[in-house]
């Protein structure tokens, strides 16, 4: 589903964001993405998002290069994944049953799809009886949910989560990430970028980390500090490092 | 995917309302800025036709000799009829209406030298199509046989159209640099609208919106805003025109300089859709630019 290989971002041609990344990311896969602070796990996001361009290297997702994507067809790439931020991105204007169907409008479907799928996935996030609120009138939880819920509305092959629980009391981030663990079921590829070290070892999901833009652990079922478990850099038992 | 009509309809009329100080503060400066642009375009408009008031008035005579032939009084006119450079017809004047006007203009002086009509001379009087042709007319018929001399008043035409040309371009070189300078604060205001709901662009980019499917209610927007604000500065403009037009009343100020600016509301009407063209255009394509630096992520 997702490729990087050898993948090197720098910014500013001296600051070295990622160096060397190599990795393979399989369809309906969940993993974390850890690391410290400027470790590079938002420039992979932002590869992800093409928001980016690598300087050295390759990136496919679902199959297509989108290092030569042409700028026309991002928007068209972007529909294809959904993103989750850990400052929410909501339109403070807008209701939640708005800020959701917005995501739906700017692909073009018809107001009944919307009408239809819309109350759907506010009732799966939990939202249903909120969809009238405007997101100042939320808590942090229930605002994590709408943007999950726009993020997911369009059924995205992979779902992206930037410190999703950054701003969230730890039961509210296990509710989030119960959620992102529902949505995986389905089949979705989800990609989490956090340093909440009780989630990470309380999901034990493949945990890749990175340190200084170097991908120094790959590891299924990881927890965040290095524990005895398997890891696919020294052992190669499974999935990506390439 | 083409952009619903529907969808751009109800997000411009929402963002209006929602950003509603932002539209009156934009609305505002492409008024007054306009304003301006279409006062100093009307002023230039009115010294146009202040020349053409002028040209009107200008008059080439063939002074005929008192004592000429009919022949040689016909012959000038044929001649005449066929300058393409002079208003056709031209117009015979004979002994006693130039005695008549002599007697008018001269007074008692004229009667005292004991002139009469026989002897005062005849005229052929023609209205130049520019008033500089009044000098090819001069050369063509001075000293034709009959002709005692040839007039026509070249030094007040040199220094009226000298005033009037740099009037023009004066009015002309203040509409355009207002114009420059109103684009630019439009521009801004614009920018700065769009500057506070760059978050909101950076969302639909997020959930995979196209940069049209953005621009097109931003433009509409800008568009909306410029028609309302250039519609407020083309009626400020026509009440101009009418303060102006009752100032130069020709009545109680005869030969005025705003007499001769005087103009038709038609007139008017041409300077007013160069304002609402301007100010549609500014907006429209103000947004469209102002927009261009946050789709780029």
């Amino acid at each position: 589903m997702i490729t990087f290989e050898n993948v090197t971002k720098t910014y500013k041609h001296t600051t070295v964001a990622l160096r060397d990344v190599s990795l393979d990311i399989d369809k309906g896969e969940f993993v974390f993405l850890i690391g410290a602070s400027g470790s590079g796990k938002t420039t992979f996001i932002r590869l992800l998002l093409r928001e980016e361009i690598p300087d050295k290297g390759k990136i496919w997702e679902a199959g297509r290069d989108i290092v030569h994507l042409p700028k026309w067809r991002v928007p068209y790439l972007r529909r294809n994944i959904g993103c989750v931020f850990q400052d929410f991105r909501l339109l403070p204007n807008k209701t939640v049953f708005e800020n959701v169907a917005f995501a739906l409008e700017v692909i073009g479907r018809p107001h009944h799809v919307v009408q239809t799928q819309v109350p759907q996935i506010l009732d799966l996030v939990g939202l249903a009886k909120k969809r009238d609120s405007l997101p100042g009138e939320l808590s942090g939880g229930e605002q994590q949910r709408v943007a999950i819920a726009r993020a997911f509305v369009n059924r995205p092959l992979i779902l992206l989560a930037d410190e999703p629980t950054g701003n969230l009391d730890p039961a509210t981030s296990q509710g989030i990430m119960q959620l992102l663990d529902r949505i995986n079921r389905t089949g979705t590829t989800v990609v989490v970028a956090t340093h909440d070290e009780v989630l990470v070892n309380w999901m034990r999901r493949r945990v890749v980390e990175l340190d200084h833009g170097t991908l120094v652990r790959d590891q299924a079922r990881g927890v965040y500090g290095i524990d005895s478990g398997p890891s696919d850099i020294e052992d190669g038992v499974e999935g990506g490092v390439a | 995917m083409p952009v619903s009509a529907q969808y751009v309809a109800r997000e411009t009329a929402s963002n209006l309302w929602r950003n509603r100080l932002m539209t009156v503060a934009a609305v505002m400066t492409v008024a007054v800025s306009l304003s301006l642009v279409g006062a100093a375009l009307l002023l230039k408009q009115g010294a146009a036709q202040a020349e053409g008031e002028w040209q009107r008035g200008t008059q080439v005579v063939v002074w005929m000799q008192p004592t000429a032939s009919s022949a040689e009084v016909r012959a000038i006119g044929t001649q005449l009829k066929t300058l393409s450079y002079v208003d056709q017809p031209c117009v015979y004047r004979n002994h006693a209406f130039d005695y008549a006007e002599a007697k008018r203009l001269l007074g008692q002086v004229y009667i005292e030298a004991g002139v009469t009509a026989a002897q005062t001379p005849t005229s052929w009087r023609c209205i130049p199509v520019h008033p500089q042709d009044a000098t090819a007319v001069i050369a063509k018929f001075s000293g034709q046989p009959g002709v005692i001399q040839v007039t026509a008043p070249l030094q007040q035409i040199r220094s009226e159209e000298n005033v009037i040309n740099i009037l023009q371009i004066v009015f002309v070189v203040v509409a355009v640099v207002l114009l420059i300078s109103a684009s630019v604060l439009i521009l801004n205001t614009i920018r700065m609208a769009i500057f506070a709901r760059r978050r909101e662009v950076s969302v639909m980019k997020l959930v995979g919106a196209t940069n049209w499917f953005i621009r097109l209610p931003f433009m509409t927007e800008g568009m909306i805003q410029g028609l309302i604000g250039s519609g407020v500065a083309a009626t400020l403009v026509y009440v101009l025109h009418v303060l102006l037009n009752n100032a130069g009343n020709p009545v109680s100020h005869p030969g005025s300089l705003l007499a001769q600016m005087r103009m038709s509301g038609w007139a008017v009407f041409g300077t007013d859709a160069v304002v609402v063209l301007v100010g549609v255009c500014v907006g429209t394509l103000g947004s469209a630019i102002a927009i261009r630096r946050f789709l780029d992520v």
